[in-house]
């Protein structure tokens, strides 16, 4: 299932220190998103090519199908920036370029946030918190509610069976009803399984006052420290370029 | 003998419920002592293994008089978290009781929690899943295993705590038989090991040779105390008699040949014919039966092992599976896997999934295209539910959800009524009920009950449909 923090462990390629997607991500934001050191021609170029890591970090776990849709979207959206976009004008380029320009800001983030859910576990998450000293308070709660997304997203699917049994659809004749009939359920189960949830965690020592160990192992390795060389390039760019060695 | 835990003159009451409160119980649990706690559904045996974990009173609110000791510690003062590595507990429901996706780290989750070193933690997960030989299950992803198995990663994160004192609550109900037997090998390990052992259970007969102190349970007291050759020496009729189940049946209806044969006289010659029930997951046949005559009207146990393709089948014969192409017929009429779905409903293990409206009228109207209330209310009273009918149905009880949930099936005009392990985790009286339940279904509409409980079998079922290997050959 893809979901949130439920990496498929007997299946997932290339596996990255979490710590190393996270500062992906933050490069992302700051360039792809905020389009810092745009006037800068080197530093837009290299912010497309980490456009692009999310992608091929997609492909390094196996999950083709996504990469390939990503690719081809972003692909197209970023050729009609530069090519297409240029040449409109009135409404036309209004509305399409700024469709481009949304998709092509956000879509490397959004790409990246799916890889970095789908790719990390929850004990990888907990060990790179505590590596970054997150304080326990805040990394065990967080785990708590990553371990209960999957579960309620289960829960949704088995609901869904039985209002598709019982002809209980959009459009029908409880149209009106639709949210209700299925947040109701969803709540009750969710509301046990919460419970149970907790008290098993209890039994098994969640939430002692001695420092939790972790036998997660996480560290950096050669792909890391590849990833990490090229998540570089647009920060050094960017300096380089405002000391005035590129352009 | 030294004692591992005392619990004396306790009065209990949950603060929301009447059912499962204690009254003034007594009871010494002596070191390496193996215990079943029996009863019906709400007679406590529960809350005493709460009692034990320290979720009462740590969790569970209510009020507590009386002193619990665990190991000589009192259970009021003590934090639950640091009964864990005293104290370990495996649960009714697997689906509940992890945390992480990879089993390994769900094994070590425990000693992770109580700070112990690295090294220790792994050569722990080491030692245990030698002695339980389950290297095969090891960094696997725990969405992908089958519930015995996942039931197995509980007990070895709790073995890898090495507690001194294990409660299981209901460790079965979601089990095969042999899940059951394996689970049974687990406990006998820490048996011999030495550990104490407090299991509350309903399925009975595998517990067999197990216990050395069966204490059996009645609005919350100890009614009385047997000692295990008393207890399985006992007959079916005096255990029924106390509401408890049956420790054997006479027969073992997984010895049945495969396919459909009748177990009880049945007059209904009409048949519903199903044709090409062939399905497969990717590469991996699931269902592979090119013709099935089913009679309409039975009321059809559908059996076999876990993984025989008996809930692909069912999915298959709703149409509710994706991608499936066989076709029912029914009367002459070719039926194909759309229209098979508007005429049957699944009531789930989880009936909680399946009942959406405000009160148990509306509920029984929804899937209707009509607002008269007669037929429903009629239908009602035939289920014995007409007086809850303007109760929230999640108020309900799990034997009255279950009711409502075959009056809305019933009232939309559904011929097929499929139940998936209706019965498990019920004790004796709540089993016959839904027997009678569903043998006063018989020839009204045809009915198919995926099931492991051949009590249930015994009571009600006209025809054992045997799936093995996804066929019936």
């Amino acid at each position: 299932m893809a979901g949130l923090f439920t990496a498929d462990v007997e299946n997932r390629g290339l596996v990255l220190d979490p710590r190393t997607k996270l500062a992906v991500m933050i490069t992302l934001v700051i360039f792809a998103l905020g389009s810092t050191g745009s006037g800068i021609t080197a530093v837009r170029w290299m912010t497309i090519v980490v456009s692009l890591l999310p992608m091929l970090l997609l492909v390094s776990a196996r999950k083709y199908r996504k990469a390939a849709i990503f690719t081809a979207v972003y692909a197209l959206m970023k050729a009609s920036e530069l090519l297409l976009v240029p040449k409109m004008t009135g409404p036309a380029l209004s509305i399409i370029g700024m469709c481009c320009m949304i998709f092509v800001r956000l879509c490397p983030g959004l790409i990246m946030g799916s890889y970095m859910l789908s790719t990390t576990t929850v004990s990888e998450f907990i060990a790179a918190m505590h590596r970054m000293h997150v304080p326990q308070q805040i990394t065990i709660p967080l785990s708590v509610m990553f371990r209960f997304f999957p579960t309620v997203l289960e829960e949704f699917s088995d609901i869904n069976t039985a209002m598709k049994m019982r002809d209980i659809r959009l459009g029908g004749r409880n149209a009106g009803k639709f949210i209700e009939y299925r947040l109701v359920p969803l709540m009750v189960c969710s509301v046990n399984i919460g419970n149970e949830l907790s008290a098993a965690a209890l039994t098994r020592g969640l939430g002692t006052k001695v420092r939790r160990t972790n036998i997660c192992r996480i560290g950096f390795h050669t792909a890391d420290i590849a990833v990490l060389l090229l998540t570089a390039a647009p920060y050094i760019l960017l300096i380089l370029g405002m000391i005035g060695v590129v352009k | 003998m030294n004692t591992a835990a005392k619990i004396q003159q306790v009065d209990f009451r949950y603060a929301n419920g009447d059912t499962g409160a204690l009254e003034g119980l007594d009871l010494e649990i002596k070191c390496g002592e193996c215990i079943l706690l029996c009863g019906s559904s709400g007679c406590g045996k529960t809350t005493v293994t709460r009692l034990l974990n320290g979720l009462i009173p740590h969790y569970y609110e209510g009020e507590l008089t009386g002193s619990v000791t665990v190991f000589d510690r009192d259970i009021r003062s003590t934090p639950i978290e640091d009964l864990a590595g005293t104290v370990g507990s495996v649960f009714q429901n697997p689906r509940s009781q992890f945390f992480c996706v990879d089993t390994t780290a769900e094994i070590a989750f425990g000693c992770e929690n109580m700070g112990m070193p690295e090294e220790e933690i792994l050569s722990r997960i080491d030692k245990t899943v030698k002695d339980m030989h389950i290297e095969k299950l090891l960094g696997r992803s725990i969405f992908n295993l089958s519930g015995g198995e996942k039931q197995k990663i509980a007990c070895a994160g709790v073995s890898a705590m090495m507690p001194e004192l294990i409660v299981l609550d209901e460790p079965t109900s979601n089990l095969d038989l042999d899940a059951i037997d394996e689970l049974r090998d687990i406990i006998s390990d820490w048996r011999s090991q030495g550990k104490t052992i407090v299991i509350a259970e309903h399925r009975l007969g595998w517990l067999k040779g197990l216990c050395d102190r069966i204490i059996f349970m009645e609005n919350g007291r100890i009614v009385r105390e047997y000692t295990g050759e008393e207890f399985f020496s006992l007959s079916t009729q005096a255990l029924n008699d106390m509401g408890l189940r049956a420790l054997h049946t006479d027969t073992n209806y997984l010895e049945t040949t495969a396919g459909c044969s009748a177990i009880k006289p049945f007059n209904n010659k009409e048949v519903i014919t199903l044709e090409d029930f062939c399905f497969s997951y990717g590469k991996q046949t699931a269902l592979n039966i090119d013709r099935l005559e089913l009679p309409s009207g039975g009321v059809i146990a559908v059996v076999g092992h876990n993984g025989a393709g008996k809930s692909t089948f069912t999915r298959c014969l709703c149409g509710l599976q994706k991608g499936f192409r066989g076709k029912v017929l029914i009367g002459g009429k070719k039926l194909r896997p759309r229209d098979m779905m508007k005429l049957s409903y699944m009531v789930m293990q989880d009936v909680n999934h399946q009942l959406f409206a405000e009160t148990v009228t509306e509920e029984v109207l929804l899937g209707t295209e009509s607002d008269d209330e007669k037929p429903a209310l009629e239908l009602l009273e035939r289920l014995n539910i007409a007086e809850y009918k303007e109760r929230h149905p999640m108020s309900l009880s799990g034997g009255q959800k279950q009711r409502t949930a075959i009056a809305s099936a019933l009232l939309a005009g559904k011929k097929l009524l499929v139940f998936d392990e209706p019965t498990s985790g019920l004790d004796f009286r709540s089993m016959e009920c839904t027997a009678e339940l569903l043998r006063s279904l018989e020839n009204d509409v045809t009915v198919l009950i995926v099931t492991h409980d051949m009590e249930l079998i015994d009571r009600c079922c006209t025809h054992v449909l045997h799936i093995e290997n996804g066929n019936i050959t």
